[in-house]
């Protein structure tokens, strides 16, 4: 299995080392997060810039409690050339990025609640 | 106030989830989540104590739904959570009312859970102000006016109707009549309780100082206004104004109160902006004022404006058997009030209390019983313990109705008492036959 792309630390500290509560927090994140990717990717695909930074502003959260560090930046990218309306060069590639690493930290995160 | 009550409003159900299990760490907290605006507004008829709001909010803006909530329920502090910080944003939402800004970040737990405590010493605090003003509605209430009396009856019902709305009282009665105690009746009865009550003693106060201490100045609006001040309007927003001897007040001051009563609102001395104001007013003056108006020295307009609800106190010799009551509930005020044994009053104290006319009225009363009960000797306070001090002792004379004769009398026996019996000498002064006094001497009439 590939490295771990999210960190739970935060969370765990949060916790206060209720292992239920990081639990439900994992649920809850497999239980919203897809559907938000779903909605990146089709705002940019339809090159609604503006709904495409509102989605990344809901992710950037998300992302940062479970400590996803790769994304770190490009989630904020996302989020302001939504906001300012510029579709950059660099944009598919950044959309791309994020779904990749998503994907990848739910398998993740779903053998991690199975296991 | 135990429990803590908070709202957490939050569409992005990791951080409402998050924010609910870190807030519910401290037991008495009790935390609710809300997906929307709307789901958030619908609830506060719970009465939140915290309401922590996110500021990207499907629906509703933050600020608008800031905006409907502080609309119904100013009270409530609301910490605004947001996923950016923009400062001009977050200014804007402070002056708005939020409480705080929080960005959502590494901090933001600690910040809310600080918010919480902050929000909790305060409610604490708050509690215990409405406890102690509470306190002090009591003691003002309308029992601290006594009197079983027809004309002082009157007056209760007059206070009660004032109290209900916010009509401008104005209250006449010569002085010690309690003008004073009858404006703190109103103002602990009224809606307006729970703010303060500025009392302004407008005969006490220099001319020229009245004008800033009625509406306030701006640091260095005249010589010596080294700082900012904030006039008794401004402070008793929301309150009750109570200026007393409003009589007293010159005729140029008099077109300013007149003009801040119309606009509702003061200018600060030295300031161009108006402040809106929110005061009810109760004015007192032991003149009558309609007078005052005809003497040209009080304006007409601002006598109309002032008049509202005219409230007259009765003198103390028109109360008929208040005199006994009041009497007696000062003297046992007072043996409580020093740790004295019962103190009782003979009958001819009594009728000596009774038959004089109390030119200072309750305060006076007040004043003689309280000299009585210190002279009294045995607990027991004779006729010789009553004393009065009255300024006016020629009034007090006339007040005796007697015939001329009788005050003929009484006069040429006081200069023969002054003169040692000096006929001769007194018949000069009064410019009267020495004839007559010894006839009045004969006659029984004078006894020397």
């Amino acid at each position: 299995m590939s490295e771990k792309v999210y960190d739970l630390s935060q969370l765990e500290e949060l916790a206060g080392g209720s292992q239920e509560f990081v639990m439900s927090m994992v649920d809850t994140f497999l239980e919203h997060t897809p559907s938000q990717l779903e909605e990146l990717k089709s705002a940019f695909s339809s090159g609604d810039l503006s709904a495409m930074g509102g989605v990344a502003h809901k992710i950037k959260p998300n992302i940062d409690l479970f400590g996803v560090h790769s994304l770190k930046e490009e989630i904020r990218l996302v989020e302001s050339l939504g906001k300012e309306g510029v579709n950059s060069p660099d944009l598919p590639s950044t959309i791309n990025k994020i779904n990749d690493v998503l994907q990848l930290a739910f398998q993740q995160l779903t053998a991690h609640k199975n296991g | 106030m135990d429990i803590l009550k908070v709202f957490v409003v939050d569409d992005n159900e990791l951080y409402a989830k998050m924010s609910m299990h870190h807030l519910s760490l401290n037991p008495d907290n009790e935390v609710e989540s809300f997906k929307s605006g709307k789901e958030c507004l619908d609830a506060l008829y719970k009465n939140p104590d915290l309401i922590f709001l996110d500021y990207s909010l499907p629906g509703m803006s933050g600020i608008e739904i800031l905006r409907k909530i502080k609309a119904t329920h100013k009270e409530i502090p609301v910490v605004i959570v947001s996923g950016q910080e923009d400062v001009s944003t977050a200014v804007n939402l402070l002056k708005e009312g939020a409480y705080d800004y929080i960005v959502k970040d590494e901090n933001a737990k600690e910040r809310m859970w600080n918010a919480t405590n902050h929000i909790r010493e305060n409610a604490r605090l708050r509690n215990e102000l409405d406890k102690l003003r509470e306190e002090v509605n009591l003691k003002y209430d309308f029992s601290n006016i006594k009197g079983n009396s027809p004309s002082i009856k009157k007056v209760f019902k007059l206070i009660e109707k004032a109290a209900l709305t916010n009509i401008t009282v104005s209250i006449t009665g010569e002085t010690g009549t309690g003008k004073e105690l009858v404006a703190k009746a109103i103002h602990y009865n009224s809606k307006f309780r729970k703010k303060p009550l500025v009392a302004v003693n407008i005969a006490a106060i220099p001319h020229d100082l009245l004008e800033s201490e009625l509406f306030g100045h701006e640091k260095g609006a005249f010589t010596g206004a080294v700082n900012k001040r904030i006039g008794k309007f401004e402070e008793a927003n929301g309150g009750t104004v109570f200026l007393d001897e409003i009589g007293e007040m010159d005729l140029q001051l008099q077109a300013k109160l007149l003009r801040v009563l119309q606009e509702k609102e003061v200018t600060r001395i030295g300031s161009n902006q108006a402040i809106k104001i929110n005061a009810r007013v109760i004015v007192a003056t032991h003149r009558t004022l309609s007078e005052e108006v005809k003497a040209g020295r009080f304006r007409e307009d601002l006598y109309y404006r002032l008049l509202g609800l005219p409230i007259e106190l009765p003198p103390l010799r028109d109360r008929e058997n208040d005199i006994v009551l009041l009497t007696k509930f000062f003297l046992d005020e007072f043996v409580k009030d020093n740790k004295m044994p019962k103190v009782q009053i003979s009958p001819e104290a009594q009728k000596k209390i009774r038959s004089y006319h109390w030119p200072g009225n309750v305060r006076e009363l007040k004043a003689v019983i309280e000299l009585a009960a210190v002279l009294a000797e045995d607990n027991l306070i004779q006729e010789s313990d009553i004393n009065y001090n009255s300024t006016n002792s020629l009034e007090n004379l006339m007040m005796e109705e007697m015939s001329l004769k009788d005050y003929t009398a009484q006069i040429i026996s006081h200069f023969l008492n002054k003169y040692d019996q000096n006929v001769v000498k007194v018949a000069k002064k009064l410019d009267i036959g020495k004839s007559t006094i010894y006839r009045m001497i004969k006659n029984d009439e004078i006894t020397i």
